[in-house]
């Protein structure tokens, strides 16, 4: 319903560009755009009940828009609380002479981000010039409503405070005033006459024949609606407000951007014919470099105003441009971006293109890790252990795993390969039963180092094959221990970055950091849990209902409690992860078991042929699950999957409650507590609200992206 | 003698020979309900075998027990000497030795055609990649498609989508082909392009089990029918013997109902 009327017209065109991506339609014969008019009659006023369900919400929607204007555009609203603490609410106390560290994070999120979207996104079309000129007069008169739609400032006198009227000044003497008493009853009339109308075109069964008529009726009571909006504004409430002159030039910024983003709209419209416009596309993209780009060239030239709270001192210096160690970094990560983007486009058509996929999602794979226990807690490493212990028993595992694999994957292995996976599995186990009793030391790395092993030579028949193909698997094995054996030195090193909270970094960035984490714990949990849930054999069965049902069965905050207490209990002497590892660990089991759940229904959706025909050719289980089952189970339970994450991405919030200074905590008690900015907390959840929605959003936009992607050759 | 003891004999010297199939005694219930019942019977390497039967008298059941789709209660099983038992390797080898086309086609929608013929060759098979494509490609050729390697299933009409599944079957160079009703989902026109794939690959001398009600196919193709009644075998012969002279009256009035 908060459809404005450019929104619209561009839903009625997707259906046929969602499958133009993929195959050439056959040629649809040319049909010319609607006329403005034409367009309304047959959308929203198609019928007499149809416009004035269009009549109502319209109003309904501008009443909305209205109020939340007036809300966030106030004089009582002190938006410098946001300004000053963006710093503070993006990644809390980080260290400023640190500070480099955080946009090394976000410089390689960009980098990646562009090769992959250079490299491997299916484009499409991209968007029509009809499509982007209608947004862009769209947006332009959307901006203009809102310009008279909010209400005007409030005069302030001499010292400082806002000027109320005296009684006998108030409403009543002017039109204006009358207006301002009477508004409610007033629209009430012009939606009455609105329906009347409308009713009585209705019964002469002439409603779309009859001409203009009802249409420019329609319109007139409409406007005039809005007018009322607008006009009974300048009268309402106890407080003096500037008049209406002073309010539009006031506003002239605000004017200039409607303008200019009407006018390239306009034009764009009118400079092209109606094929061409519809015909020609522009990567979508390019749009968002060039709108992201204006953004940062702004932060250059317009005098925004430099806020911050540094070292204890709030800064306040509206006239100038915003600070050089905000737009310098913002600068080059655009560049940044924008040059992997471009770098990507061009390897996408390289030979080697298609062959950077797999590496450039397992850097993804590899990227949180890498951000958070090498960028940003800069690891203190203690390199005689290193040199004496780490790398020799890295090299170890590696060697000694390596051969066994190339051994295992031997496709006439036989029976050798059962006895000799049993025997490592035995071993792997009698060092956990040690662990537990104490017999023999051993560094916990070694264990689970074995623990992988086995796993893998269990596994390691299902993935046989010849010489290129063991050698892929041996490769695998030796990233897979230089990968996890350098992590675990990480995490056993000290930080050298001082901060007053345990957690390196609060406020957005730990969000960020948990949901990622949490997510990268909880999916193979969540399949691994869904499989057993639908697998063959009792104990399986039972023990993953029983975990599913147990933790959907909490609620979320009593794990939070419980695992930031216990967690540190369960780790080996001398080691204690921060308060994060615990609150993500009851995150991500929590998690586990509603992605388990989702995962099953996508089970349940593949079809019995599938696993028949699987097995008719031979596959083995693992290989009929992997190949076959899992790939189909997940693309069916996406739109749900994502629901899922974005409820993870939500849930976080709940950080605050066990003491984490998570976005939300910062927003509601950190900022209001500040000297200067005691008890602001509006403007600080509204703003939370909206950078929680952005992303919530994209990820629902990529999510359905997806989908229609990978939805080729479904029948 | 016991029986039992005389069944084995009997099983092992018909396995001495050059038999690919081999049923002794087939029994099979779903919960009370017998659908196989005492099958007995033999399939020898090259010959073309079509079973025939009115709905629900168990063709698919038993043509699904030689792949240990469906694990039958009593009797004995061997493919190419090797008995059906519990024993996970004996059902691999079988498996990669008998080949099977589905009246739905179950193909894999996520992969492509040439990814749906190469995934087991190269997992099962052990085939290195570039091998496997190419022996898909070429079969993709023989069943006269060679232009749809780069399609989804999805992207394929019902006939086509059938012969891509054959290809997929013979992919993993099977000695034995099982076809359960291949053309029953397809529409008249694209009938004829699937059994003129079928008809090749009998010529070419594989041993074949086909479930189907295409009367022509059998009386042109096939070595021996067999008719199948309440999951029981009733009567088995030559084609002309089949169709001109059958002797049971079962088998009479199956036909007149039919032709
Ligand atoms: N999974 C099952 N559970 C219970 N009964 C089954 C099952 N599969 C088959 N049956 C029954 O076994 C009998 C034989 O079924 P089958 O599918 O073998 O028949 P068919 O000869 O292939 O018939 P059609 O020509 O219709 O395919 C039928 O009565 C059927 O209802
Ligand atoms: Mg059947």
């Amino acid at each position: 319903m908060t459809m404005p009327m450019g929104e619209g017209a561009v839903t009625a065109a997707a259906p046929a560009e969602a499958w133009a991506d993929e195959r050439e339609p056959a040629q649809k014969p040319e049909e010319p755009s609607l006329s403005a008019g034409e367009w309304l009659s047959r959308n929203l006023f198609s019928s007499a009940v149809n416009s004035v369900l269009t009549v109502v919400f319209t109003l309904l929607v501008l009443l909305a828009v209205r109020g939340l204007l007036n809300f966030t555009f106030s004089e009582e609203r002190t938006w410098r609380a946001v300004k000053t603490n963006m710093r503070f609410l993006f990644t809390h106390a980080y260290p400023q002479e640190q500070y480099v560290r955080i946009w090394v994070c976000v410089g390689a999120i960009a980098v990646l981000s562009g090769l992959s979207i250079g490299l491997l996104a299916k484009t499409g079309r991209g968007i029509s010039l009809k499509k982007l000129s209608m947004n862009l007069m769209g947006s332009g008169a959307l901006i203009a409503l809102g310009i008279l739609l909010r209400e005007p400032s409030a005069v302030v006198g001499d010292e400082g405070a806002v000027l109320h009227r005296d009684a006998a000044g108030a409403a009543g003497d002017s039109f204006v005033g009358w207006l301002d008493a009477n508004a409610l009853t007033v629209l009430g009339v012009l939606v009455l006459a609105n329906v009347a109308l409308a009713g009585w075109f209705h019964l002469q069964g002439t409603y779309l024949q009859g001409g203009p008529g009802p249409r420019v009726a329609h319109g007139v009571l409409v406007l005039a609606s809005i007018g009322v909006l607008i006009v009974e504004q300048y009268a309402a409430g106890e407080v003096v407000r500037e008049p209406f002159s002073e309010a539009m030039s006031d506003r002239a910024w605000w004017w200039l951007a409607a303008a200019l983003l009407a006018g390239a709209g306009a034009a764009a419209w009118f400079g092209l014919g109606d094929s061409r416009r519809r015909n020609t596309f522009v990567p979508a993209m390019h749009v968002f470099f060039v709108v992201a780009g204006m953004a940062v060239l702004s932060g250059w030239v317009y005098p925004w105003g430099h806020y911050a709270f540094l070292e204890g001192e709030f800064i306040s210096e509206p006239g100038s441009t915003v600070a050089m160690t905000t737009k310098l970094p913002w600068t080059v990560m655009w560049i940044l971006l924008v040059g992997a983007y471009m770098l990507g486009r061009s390897l996408r058509t390289a030979r080697a293109g298609p062959r950077l996929r797999l590496p450039l999602n397992l850097l993804w794979l590899l990227t949180p890790f890498v951000l958070y226990w090498a960028v940003l807690r800069d690891p203190d490493l203690d390199w005689d252990h290193v040199l004496t212990t780490d790398i020799p028993m890295a090299l170890f595992f590696a060697a000694f795993g390596g051969l066994a694999i190339w051994f295992l994957a031997h496709p006439r292995v036989g029976e050798a390969g059962r006895i000799m996976a049993v025997v490592l599995v035995g071993v792997a186990a009698l060092n956990w039963v040690a662990a537990f009793f104490g017999w023999y030391p051993m560094l916990q790395k070694a264990r689970i180092s074995f623990l992988l092993l086995a796993v893998i030579a269990l596994l390691a028949h299902n993935f046989a094959g010849d010489r290129t193909q063991r050698m892929r698997l041996v490769a695998a094995w030796v990233a897979l221990m230089a990968v996890f054996h350098w992590l675990v030195t990480l995490v056993n090193s000290p930080s050298t970055v001082k901060t007053p909270t345990d957690a390196l970094v609060g406020g957005f960035s730990i969000t960020l950091i948990v949901s990622t984490f949490t997510l990268l714990l909880a999916f193979p949990m969540g399949v691994l849990l869904a499989l057993a849930r639908t697998s063959k054999l009792p104990i399986f069965r039972v023990l993953s209902t029983v975990y599913i049902e147990v933790f959907r069965g909490v609620p979320l905050i009593t794990l939070l409690f419980f695992f930031n207490v216990i967690f540190n209990l369960f780790l080996p002497q001398n080691m204690s992860l921060v308060d994060i590892a615990g609150a993500t660990v009851g995150f991500a089991l929590f998690s586990a078991a509603y992605l388990a759940e989702n995962i099953r229904g996508g089970l349940q959706a593949v079809r019995r042929g599938q696993y028949e025909a699987s097995d008719a050719v031979g596959f083995t289980t693992v290989q009929r699950t992997l190949f076959i089952v899992l790939p189909q189970a997940l693309r069916v339970s996406i739109p749900p999957l994502v629901g899922q994450v974005i409820a993870t991405f939500k849930e976080t919030s709940l950080l605050a409650v066990v003491g984490i200074f998570d976005f939300l905590f910062i927003a509601d008690k950190v900022i209001s507590a500040q000297s200067e900015f005691l008890g602001v907390k509006r403007e600080g959840l509204l703003f939370v609200s909206f950078i929680y929605w952005i992303f919530a959003y994209n990820m629902s936009k990529h999510s359905q992206r997806l989908e229609k992607r990978l939805g080729v050759g479904e029948r | 003698m016991s029986v039992s003891d005389a069944t084995t004999a009997l099983t092992e010297e018909l396995a001495a020979r050059d038999d690919m199939i081999v049923c002794e005694g087939l029994n099979k219930w779903f919960g009370d309900f017998q659908a196989l019942d005492q099958i007995t019977a033999v399939i020898k390497e090259r010959e073309v075998v079509v079973v025939l039967g009115p709905s629900g008298s168990g063709k698919s059941t038993w043509i699904r027990c030689i792949n240990r789709l469906e694990v039958h209660q009593e009797g004995r099983i061997l493919v190419d000497g090797v008995e059906l038992t519990n024993d996970l390797r004996n059902i691999e080898k079988i498996r990669s030795e008998v080949g099977m086309v589905f009246q739905q086609f179950n193909l894999f929608p996520h992969l492509t055609v040439l990814d749906n013929i190469t995934l087991a060759p190269i997992w099962v098979r052990k085939k290195p990649k570039a091998e496997a494509e190419e022996l898909a490609r070429s079969l993709l050729e023989r069943v006269g498609i060679p232009e749809q390697a780069e399609k989804y299933p999805g992207q394929l009409s019902g006939g086509q989508q059938q012969r891509v599944a054959i290809a997929r079957a013979l992919a993993m160079e099977p000695r034995i082909m099982l076809f359960d009703e291949p053309t029953s989902a397809l529409d008249p026109e694209m009938i004829k392009e699937v059994l003129d794939v079928m008809k090749e690959l009998a010529l070419s001398g594989m041993t074949m089990m086909v479930v189907t009600h295409e009367m022509g196919f059998a009386r042109e193709v096939a070595d021996r029918v067999i008719f199948m009644e309440d999951g029981q075998i009733v009567e088995t012969g030559t084609p002309e013997h089949f169709f001109t002279n059958p002797q049971e009256e079962r088998t009479k009035l199956f036909l007149s109902q039919i032709l």
